[in-house]
């Protein structure tokens, strides 16, 4: 079993977040997270700032289907 | 899964090659050219990039190895045909790390800002500010080998070993990009959210008089 403290922890958020790291390490820090206010609520935070990214930039692109086409087109040339 | 097939030489294309290629490669395409627009930030460009790498990819699909990762070959041709015809005519923003700057760096604003505290619940207030194209404008604001990897990660939901075959560069550099972009990306939304809330608090403002949100 590995024991984190909270310098530990914060500095994981990243990996974390992104699932990667080992499950061993992973489960540690969920644990440490659920039951540290301090950890838990930066946490949070930082999930949800990474969600609200890919929410906005993610929105309203769409490929034209005239150019699908056109792709398409240029490989029976 | 069957035996890998491995052509040595480049045989005709034929109709049946021409259909599994458009098979493999017409689902990503969406997510392709969301990604030339936040490379190139221009639509006509964007268009251009995607028809330059769906081109390469077309040429080197008898190099492509079924039951391989077709997402990560389409973005790393991407990146490829990005990196030769469009960097050059960009003007790179200088690379500032701020020594006071760390991963929690906008939380941290938001609970120290008595504005933001006075609001109640000064996370929810924050992140509800942020519009579309303050996060847009933050993120196309980056230097770009900071803004890819983000774009990557982020946006399109590449793992840090992916995004490292994606750009040909060591999984500690993804790390590394990755953090100091998301942390560079905070300062950036700061300012964004911090100027949207003084302009609905200020009194001085007419909006204020409307009684803002």
């Amino acid at each position: 079993m590995i024991e984190f403290d909270c310098e530990q922890v914060l500095d994981q958020v990243w990996t974390y977040l992104d699932g990667e790291m080992t499950e061993v390490e992973y489960l540690e820090i969920r644990a440490h997270v659920s039951e540290c206010e301090g950890c838990g609520g930066k946490y949070e935070f930082q999930r949800r700032l990474l969600s609200l990214i890919e929410a906005k930039c993610r929105e309203g692109v769409h490929m034209p289907g005239e150019l699908k086409q056109r792709l398409f087109r240029l490989l029976e040339e | 899964m069957g035996a890998l097939v491995s052509v040595q030489s480049r045989p005709p294309a034929s109709a049946e090659d021409r259909e599994r290629f458009e098979e493999l490669v017409g689902e990503h395409l969406d997510g392709l050219f969301g990604a030339a627009l936040r490379m190139t930030r221009n639509r006509t460009r964007a268009e251009d990039l995607l028809q330059e790498t769906f081109l390469r990819a077309w040429r080197s699909f008898h190099t492509f190895k079924l039951g391989t990762n077709v997402r990560a070959w389409l973005y790393r041709i991407l990146m490829n045909a990005y990196i030769d015809g469009y960097r050059k005519s960009e003007r790179e923003p200088e690379i500032v790390d701020q020594e006071d700057v760390d991963e929690f760096y906008l939380y941290s604003k938001v609970h120290e800002s008595d504005d933001f505290r006075r609001a109640g619940n000064p996370e929810e207030v924050l992140l509800d500010s942020l519009m579309d194209a303050d996060v847009k404008g933050a993120l196309d604001g980056l230097p770009e080998a900071f803004r890819n990897v983000v774009v990557l990660a982020d946006i399109e939901g590449f793992s840090y070993k992916e995004i490292a075959e994606i750009l040909g560069i060591p999984i500690g550099t993804v790390m590394s990009r990755l953090h100091r972009g998301r942390r560079q990306l905070q300062v950036k939304l700061w300012d964004y959210a911090r100027r949207a809330h003084y302009v609905r608090s200020d009194a001085t403002s007419p909006h204020a008089a409307e009684g803002g949100r």
